[in-house]
């Protein structure tokens, strides 16, 4: 009679779930074989990088030394971010940047797109024109507004004090209380767009039979909105979502040409903050602590972005 | 309070300069032109008394036949430049590809805002040009970090004493120079007489003192209703201490002691009791007065310019090509505007930097110089030596030095004074004298690796942080101070 051990068996399993695990990976090589190429190109131009910054990010180095000469810190850069009150500062307001941007540029999207969803006249040309903000270039966009808000001669402020409503322009960006949603304005004009792109595709999905039936049995606009459309977009919402928060949290153009993160880092977020002190300050090793901390907050948001796409995928696929 | 004519501040200025010079000229010998006599008539004397041939001197120093290849950047002209210098910089090149015809030329101008960044990242990938013109302020941070090759003047066949002495302790770094310069620069004041007729000010005198820069932009501003002095406090662009730093030497302030005839940048000084007045100043101005541009926080010396093109400024402290500037912009205006601009032009007068409170003038001594690599931090690890000593030997050759900085500065080189385009220049080029006459104030940036950090991140932040409120003038000042500190011991 042969005695088999717990610790035996499952070693056993382990070996079993091994060979079988390689025995796919060779019955599979052609597929490997064909992916490998684009691995390689990651492992290049992704893995390598963000191995870098983590290592650089333990290491100190003054403006007056090269970077191979840098000064090993161990978790000082860290313990200098988390405790300076810029951090905080700068954190708060990649928050209110972040969430006050994609959730109404959502929003505004959202509204858009099913206002453009009805059948009327000219509804082609406003499309068009609702795309705008988003296909022309960011760089140009920030220039633009960066005069229309001008504090001293800005085209809100003329006409605003043309029309008498106000005996100065208003100060938008030079001010640190201001500056802030003056910004977050300027990137929901620049974004709604997408949000209503990708809305309007979502609304093309809802079956016509079931709003038709939903009408017959009597249910109000909103009741059909909310009880059929609004479920069926949930998946394409959280994608959109997601999509937005992260752009907004890696968002730099808007906020770096129209204020370079001033006045006094009233509109500095972590992106244009990174940047100042990688290639203004020279303290890479802080920046790439920064962006360590930076990666991990928008890996969580990746998790949840795949989890979203996974969860559509299973939808359709038992649809 | 003490009021200096122009004849008594050249006269100043005359004495400081043989000060400067005494204590240089027994270390370097005798420059070309005698900078003792430094005066707007001196100027004059001696502009069209030499004739130099570019070609044949710089074929002395790379034969004019020579083959090669050359990857060069340098800080080119931008949106507030005149077209006059946009013209020479064409030429410039075009001059030099005819010389030089088996020389392959990769050139990239870039703008100073953008230059340092995009040049250290260069450098971190090993992929830096062979030679590069950089702005006054970086040269000491690269050659104390070991990317460039030491070059001196007599490497391209001039001598160091054809050189601002001060513009060469700008490209020298433990002992060993690393540069050549390749112009200078000087700021002046400059007023809208008009508006200060209307003000109720004389429209012929500039503020003597930077006291009187206050009175003078909160009278003008509330009789007129517009800005009367072009503040400006932007970060991370050059204007901001190029305007801010005489203010502050004036005063008696500094970041250190770069004011003084030997400067050992150990104290820091930006919290004095001198700085504070000269920060105090700025926030009176914006703050307490309103007097200002509001938008001075995100502006630079470019958003200043159409605003006194249209009236709407009443002082400023820039080059002299802002002249030039206002002719360009003159001429693109339509309708009634063109005529607007045409009576700023007619009233646009040009005066020396005011005074602080003891009488001290002081102006950022500006400009750029130019390198030469190490071939290891090059692209393609070999850098073409003789490729880069002819440019080099160009541009900062008594002809181009002076041509490239024809309406925006001086030039590097002092024979440039020499020459007859100096002469010319000095005919065509409206209130030049008085800009060449700040010269001698000039002060450099402290030459240090961190220069580029406290004069673009940390000043400009101490400005912003007191004019929006966030700090106190005293706590502004405290807080710089203890950012420069920090940095210069290494414990950033």
């Amino acid at each position: 009679m042969t005695i088999v051990t717990g610790t035996a068996e499952a070693r056993r399993r382990l070996q079993s779930a091994r060979s079988g695990v390689l025995r796919r990976v060779w019955e599979h090589r052609a597929d490997y074989a064909y992916v490998l190429p684009a691995i390689a190109v990651m492992l290049i131009v992704i893995a390598y990088p963000i191995y870098y910054t983590i290592e650089l990010s333990f290491f100190k180095t003054p403006p007056g030394l090269q970077l191979r000469d840098k000064i090993y810190v161990g978790f000082d850069n860290y313990t200098n971010i988390l405790t300076s009150p810029v951090f905080w500062k700068v954190t708060w307001n990649t928050m209110i940047w972040t969430l006050a941007s994609t959730f109404i540029s959502f929003v505004l999207g959202f509204g858009s797109a099913l206002a453009l969803h009805r059948d009327f006249i000219g509804r082609g040309v406003l499309r068009a024109i609702l795309i705008i903000p988003w296909v022309i270039s960011a760089v140009a966009a920030s220039y633009i507004w960066k005069w229309i808000y001008h504090s001293d001669f800005g085209v809100i402020g003329a006409v605003l004090v043309g029309l008498g409503w106000a005996d100065r322009p208003p100060n938008f960006i030079d001010n640190v209380t201001t500056v802030l949603p003056s910004l977050i304005v300027v990137n929901i004009w620049r974004e709604f767009p997408f949000a209503m792109i990708m809305m309007m595709a979502g609304l093309q999905t809802v079956p016509e039979q079931l709003l038709s039936a939903a009408k017959v049995d009597g249910a109000s606009a909103w009741q059909r909105f909310w009880h059929v459309t609004f479920p069926h977009l949930s998946s394409v919402s959280t994608v959109t979502i997601l999509l937005l928060a992260v752009a907004n949290f890696n968002s730099f153009i808007i906020p770096w040409i129209m204020t370079g993160g001033g006045p006094s880092n009233a509109s500095h977020i972590w992106i244009t903050h990174i940047y100042e002190l990688a290639f203004g300050r020279q303290l890479w090793g802080v920046a790439s602590a920064y962006s360590v901390l930076l990666f991990l907050i928008l890996m969580t948001l990746g998790y949840f972005y795949v989890r979203a796409l996974s969860g559509n995928e299973r939808k359709e696929g038992s649809a | 309070m003490t009021r200096i004519t122009l004849g008594g501040a050249v006269l100043r200025g005359t004495v400081s300069t043989a000060l400067v010079v005494s204590l240089s000229a027994s270390a370097l010998g005798a420059p070309p032109v005698d900078l003792s006599k430094w005066s707007p008539e001196y100027v004059r004397s001696i502009a069209g008394t030499q004739d130099f041939d570019t070609a044949a001197d710089c074929g002395k120093v790379t034969p004019l036949d020579y083959k090669g290849r050359l990857t060069f950047w340098y800080q080119g002209v931008f949106e507030g430049d005149p077209d006059l210098l946009r013209q020479y910089y064409k030429e410039f090149f075009e001059t030099f590809r005819k010389t030089y015809p088996n020389i392959q030329l990769e050139e990239q101008a870039l703008t100073y805002n953008d230059l340092l960044d995009k040049f250290r990242t260069a450098l971190l990938g090993n992929a830096a040009p062979m030679a590069v013109r950089l702005q006054i302020l970086g040269g000491t941070e690269f050659a104390a970090k070991g990317y460039l090759q030491p070059l001196k003047p007599e490497d391209v066949g001039y001598s160091t004493e054809d050189f601002w002495p001060g513009a060469m302790k700008a490209v020298t770094w433990d002992g060993v120079t690393y540069g050549i310069p390749t112009n200078n620069e000087t700021m002046a004041f400059i007023w809208n007489a008009d508006v200060f007729k209307r003000a109720g000010l004389d429209p012929d005198k500039a503020p003597a003192t930077w006291d009187d820069v206050v009175k003078y932009s909160k009278q003008i501003h509330d009789k007129l209703g517009i800005s009367g002095y072009g503040l400006v406090a932007r970060k991370n662009a050059g204007n901001t201490p190029y305007r801010f730093m005489p203010q502050l030497w004036a005063y008696g302030g500094g970041v250190f002691d770069e004011a003084t005839a030997n400067p050992t940048y150990k104290e820091v000084e930006l919290n004095s009791p001198q700085s504070k007045a000269a920060l105090q100043a700025s926030y009176d101005m914006y703050v307490r007065d309103k007097s200002v541009p509001v938008s001075a926080l995100t502006n630079q010396q470019a958003d200043n310019q159409p605003l006194f093109l249209a009236g709407q400024l009443g002082m400023m402290v820039s080059h002299p090509s802002d002249y030039n500037v206002m002719l360009d912009l003159q001429k693109k205006a339509t309708g009634t505007d063109k005529d607007k601009a045409q009576t700023v032009i007619d009233n646009m007068r040009y005066g020396l930097i005011p005074t602080g409170p003891d009488g001290k003038r002081a102006v950022v001594f500006g400009g750029s110089n130019i390198h030469i690599l190490k071939p290891e931090y090059v692209e393609g690890g070999k850098v073409d030596e003789p490729a880069a000593k002819a440019i080099i030997c160009m541009w900062t050759s008594p002809e181009w030095s002076l041509k490239m900085a024809y309406a925006g500065s001086n030039p590097g080189n002092l024979n440039g004074f020499k020459t007859k385009w100096m002469k010319e220049r000095l005919d065509s080029i409206k209130f030049l004298d008085v800009t060449t006459s700040m010269l001698p104030y000039g002060i450099p940036f402290p030459a240090l690796p961190q220069s580029p950090e406290i004069m673009n991140i940390i000043v400009p932040d101490m400005l912003q942080n007191a004019l929006t409120g966030a700090m106190t003038v005293d706590q502004a000042a405290d807080d710089a101070a203890e950012k420069v500190k920090s940095l210069v011991e290494g414990k950033l």
